[in-house]
C-alpha cells in the first residue's frame, strides 16, 4: 500500500516537472542568463535549477500557482548561486536606485541593434542586486505587479515603484537605438 | 516614451533564443542520487578526519606517562568529537528542495543570510573553543614535560621562548579565523539589514 502511494506520489512528481519545464523551460533559461554570465556556469546553474524544481515538487501542495512555484525555487537556486559567487570574487552588486541615478548622467548617443541592447541589458542585469534582479526579470517576462510580488515577497506597491525605475532606466539607456529603429 | 521602451526590451528579452537544456528524468534521478552520494562522502571525510585526530591522541595517552599531556590529550579528543557532532547537526540542516518554493524570494534571502550570519557568529562557541583547553593542557603539559627530561635546565630559556612562541602563534590563528568570522558575519548582517528596510518600505 505505501509503496503504491510513494510510486504514485512519484509520478505526479514527474508529471508536474514535465508540465512545469515545457511551460516556463525557456523562460527559466532566460532567467539562468540574467543571474550567470559565463556560458558552462549556466548550463550547471541551469541544471541545478531543475534539479532543485523536479525535487521540490515532490512536496507541492497547490498552495500557489506551478508558475508561482517554479520560478520561486529558479530564483531562490540562482540567487544563492549569486551570493556564493559574490563572496567568493568579492564582486560588488548594486540596487536600482544606484543604477538609475548613474543612467541619468550617461552619454545617450547609443546606436545598437537587438544583439547589442540584449547584451548591454543582461549586463545590467548582473551587477543588480538578488532582489532587484528578480523583479526585473519577472517585469521582462511581462508579469504584473501581483504577481512578481507573490514571486519576491515584496509589496505590489514596493514593485511598482521598482518597475517604474526599471522603466526609467530602460528608457534613459536603450532610447537612441529605438528611436533609430534598430 | 519609458513605457515604449520597456516594452521594447520586454520583446527583445523574451526573443532572444533560449532553448531549455534537455534533461530527462533519468538525468535528474542520477543527478539526486549522486548529489546524496556527494553529501555521505564529504560526512565520510569529516569523520575520517576526526577519526586520525581521536587515534593520534589516544597514542599520545598511551605513549606520554605525564599525567597534564595525558589530561590534555582526552581534552582534545573530547573537543574533536564535539566539533564533529556540531558539523553533523548543522550540515544535516542544510536547505530542502521544497523550500525553495516554500517561501517568497525576500523571505529565503533573508534566512539563508541568518543561517550563514549565525554560523559565522557562532563559529568561536563551537569550532574554535572546543579545541582550546585541550590545546591548552596539552601545550603546558609538553613544555612540563621537556623541562624535567635530562639537560633541559641548562635550555629553560630557550625551551621558555620556544612554547611561548608556539602559544602565541596558535592563539593568533584561533583569534584570527574567529576575527575573519566575526567580520564576514558583520558584512551578512547589513545585507540583513538592507532586506529589513525594503520589507519595512512594503
Amino acid at each position: 500500500m505505501e509503496t503504491e502511494s510513494a510510486t504514485a506520489q512519484a509520478s505526479r512528481q514527474d508529471e508536474l516537472y514535465q508540465q512545469a519545464a515545457s511551460s516556463y523551460g525557456p523562460a527559466l533559461e532566460r532567467l539562468v542568463r540574467g543571474y550567470e554570465a559565463d556560458r558552462d556556469r549556466c548550463r550547471d546553474l541551469s541544471q541545478e535549477i531543475h534539479l532543485a524544481l523536479w525535487q521540490s515538487l515532490a512536496r507541492f501542495d497547490g498552495r500557489c500557482s506551478l508558475r508561482t512555484w517554479a520560478y520561486r525555487v529558479a530564483h531562490n537556486v540562482a540567487a544563492s548561486h549569486v551570493i556564493r559567487d559574490h563572496r567568493r570574487n568579492s564582486r560588488t552588486l548594486v540596487g536600482l536606485e544606484t543604477v538609475e541615478a548613474s543612467a541619468a548622467g550617461e552619454d545617450r548617443e547609443y546606436h545598437f541593434d537587438q544583439q547589442q541592447a540584449l547584451e548591454k541589458l543582461l549586463r545590467l542585469i548582473q551587477q543588480l542586486k538578488p532582489l532587484d534582479r528578480q523583479v526585473i526579470l519577472s517585469y521582462l517576462e511581462d508579469m504584473d505587479a501581483v504577481s512578481i510580488a507573490e514571486i519576491t515577497g515584496i509589496s505590489p506597491g514596493n514593485v511598482a515603484t521598482k518597475i517604474h525605475r526599471i522603466k526609467n532606466i530602460l528608457a534613459r539607456r536603450f532610447r537612441e537605438g529605438e528611436n533609430r529603429g534598430e | 516614451m519609458a513605457n515604449e521602451s520597456g516594452n521594447d526590451m520586454t520583446s527583445i528579452w523574451k526573443n532572444q533564443p533560449a532553448a531549455p537544456p534537455a534533461i530527462s528524468l533519468d538525468h535528474l534521478r542520477r543527478k539526486s542520487q549522486k548529489l546524496q552520494k556527494r553529501v555521505l562522502w564529504r560526512n565520510v571525510r569529516e569523520y575520517v578526519a576526526a577519526g586520525v585526530v581521536v587515534v593520534a591522541f589516544a597514542y599520545y595517552i598511551w605513549l606520554f606517562p605525564f599525567l597534564l599531556l595525558r589530561v590534555g590529550c582526552i581534552l582534545v579528543i573530547a573537543g574533536t568529537l564535539f566539533v564533529v557532532y556540531n558539523l553533523h547537526r548543522r550540515g544535516s540542516a542544510r536547505i530542502m528542495p521544497a523550500e525553495f518554493a516554500s517561501r517568497s524570494c525576500i523571505e529565503f534571502h533573508r534566512e539563508e543570510l541568518l543561517r550563514q550570519r549565525d554560523l559565522l557568529r557562532s563559529v568561536w562557541t563551537w569550532y574554535l573553543l572546543p579545541f582550546v583547553p585541550g590545546m591548552a593542557v596539552f601545550l603546558l603539559g609538553l613544555y612540563l614535560w621537556t623541562m624535567q627530561l635530562p639537560n633541559a635546565s641548562a635550555h629553560q630559556g630557550r625551551i621558555a621562548a620556544l612554547y611561548a612562541l608556539i602559544t602565541a602563534g596558535c592563539a593568533l590563528v584561533f583569534i584570527g579565523v574567529g576575527k575573519l568570522n566575526s567580520w564576514a558575519a558583520r558584512k551578512i548582517q547589513r545585507e540583513i539589514d538592507a532586506l529589513n528596510a525594503i520589507e519595512k518600505e512594503s
